[in-house]
């Protein structure tokens, strides 16, 4: 029970101090994954639109194979994109293992489905009579599709949240693609499972209790934009 | 034979195996109202989105202000900037009833000062002067329907398509509704409208097109 209370109250004075290695992994971490959602957004929520209002074959397969993608176990994505950023790979000469970039691109790769599906998800229960209002109105097919996100916009927020909750908790791919490098890329959960390794529990507690924060604030935004949703 | 503001040849729209429509030739002649009559699931719908530009038919030919439609986005974009649909489950935007009227006239590039000034006009003639910065959300079945007739009619579209329009209103706005139509109508606004109402015709001295299991069956 001491270890645990010296633990606690060491991390808590490692955080009020504002320590150079906990304030760094926690800029890396959401640096990175605000710039993995964003990416993500930018291709997920036009494609996730995209594929709830048009009608085209196989799209149902597309459906399925979006789903599975949700469940993707992240170390496969995190092979995946070694495999194209290894010196060997397709982008190998760009060097990019190891570095933030790479680091963004798989997470970008994680939060994509999530980001796609929620967006989806939103036209789906959107009324169906936004689209065809706007354009009875005058509005041009792409003002009209505007128009459906204005009135989804909680559900595409929704998509965003998720996703950035998806990525600022991810490791084994941050793990894999970052190589976890002090002050470069390591984030606050690569930090965690090495100082916990290394026996700096109260590092690893400090870091612990930031990242408690930011999934609890995710979690109240998500719960307040779904209750706007629903109203 | 007579032009009209819409020239419909061969049409023939379904949903599946169903036909909907099946309409060997229709002529809607400029500055008329046309009442579309009919039992439910005869076609009254689909025929004014097809109207509206909505919806392609699977076959036949549409020919609007004299143009042959080819249902190109570029065509289209133009096109429905002269017709406007108010549907019979009429569907206003989150936010203010300012920006549900505003809304077609938005789309039209026109200034704010000028959308500001159109939209107090028309929530007027519906009996809601006032009622700019209300919640849409928030309106009465009744009211909703008169703002998405304010809104329809700030388009100043050359034709307005009326599904149902009376149809699940209270007896006020059924009355500023009726009234709106015929002032509409006399200023030679061409109107389509879907009604049940067996007397429609008589009291606003329309065009009747009526419509049996998607054919049409008389026009007098």
């Amino acid at each position: 029970m001491g270890f645990i209370t010296e633990s606690l109250w060491k991390a808590v004075l490692l955080i009020v101090s504002g320590s150079p290695d906990v304030l760094s992994a926690v800029w890396t971490s959401l640096f990175i994954s605000a710039n993995s959602i964003l990416l993500a957004s930018l291709l997920g929520i036009p494609v996730g639109m995209g594929i709830g209002v048009g009608e085209f074959p196989l799209k149902r397969v597309l459906l399925t194979v979006l789903n599975s993608l949700m469940a993707m176990p992240t170390v496969v994505i995190g092979l995946l994109v070694y495999s194209v950023i290894s010196r060997r790979g397709v982008l190998g000469a760009w060097n990019l293992l190891f570095t933030p970039i790479g680091m963004i691109l798989g997470l970008t790769l994680l939060a994509l489905p999530i980001v796609t599906n929620y967006s989806l998800s939103a036209v789906k229960g959107a009324d169906p009579r936004i689209v065809p209002t706007a354009l009875t109105l005058g509005a041009t097919r792409f003002q009209s599709l505007l128009q459906l996100t204005r009135e989804v916009r909680f559900g595409i927020l929704a998509a965003i949240i998720a996703g950035f909750g998806r990525v600022i908790s991810e490791v084994g791919a941050a793990m894999m693609l970052g190589g976890n490098i002090r002050g470069y890329t390591r984030t606050m959960t690569t930090a965690i499972a090495l100082e916990t390794e290394k026996g700096e529990f109260a590092y690893g507690l400090a870091l612990g209790i930031i990242l408690m924060g930011v999934a609890l604030a995710i979690n109240a935004l998500l719960t307040f934009v779904q209750e706007k949703r629903r109203s | 034979m007579r032009h009209g503001i819409y020239e419909l040849t061969g049409i023939r729209v379904r949903f599946g195996s169903r036909v909907a429509l099946d309409i060997d030739t229709l002529i809607i002649q400029a500055g008329r109202l046309h009442v579309l009559t009919g039992p439910n699931g005869s076609g009254k719908s689909t025929l004014l989105a097809v109207l509206a530009l909505l919806r392609k038919p699977d076959r036949g030919r549409v020919i609007f202000c004299g143009l042959p439609v080819n249902w190109s986005g570029k065509q289209l974009g133009a096109l429905r900037k002269k017709v406007t649909l108010l549907h019979q489950e009429s569907f206003l935007f989150s936010g203010t009833v300012m920006a549900n009227v505003g809304f077609g006239l938005k789309m039209r590039g026109v200034d704010q000062q000028e959308t500001s000034h159109s939209v107090k006009h028309f929530l007027a003639l519906v009996g809601l002067a006032g009622f700019e910065e209300r919640d849409a959300t928030t309106l009465s079945g009744g009211e909703a329907r008169r703002v998405a007739l304010a809104r329809a009619l700030a388009c100043r579209p050359e034709v307005l398509l009326l599904d149902e329009p009376l149809a699940h209103v209270d007896q006020e706005s059924s009355m500023i509704v009726e009234n709106l139509i015929a002032s509409q109508f006399l200023a030679g606004t061409t109107i389509v409208m879907a009604s049940h109402d067996q007397h429609i015709e008589e009291r606003l001295s329309s065009t009747v097109i009526r419509l049996d299991k998607g054919c049409i069956h008389r026009q007098e």
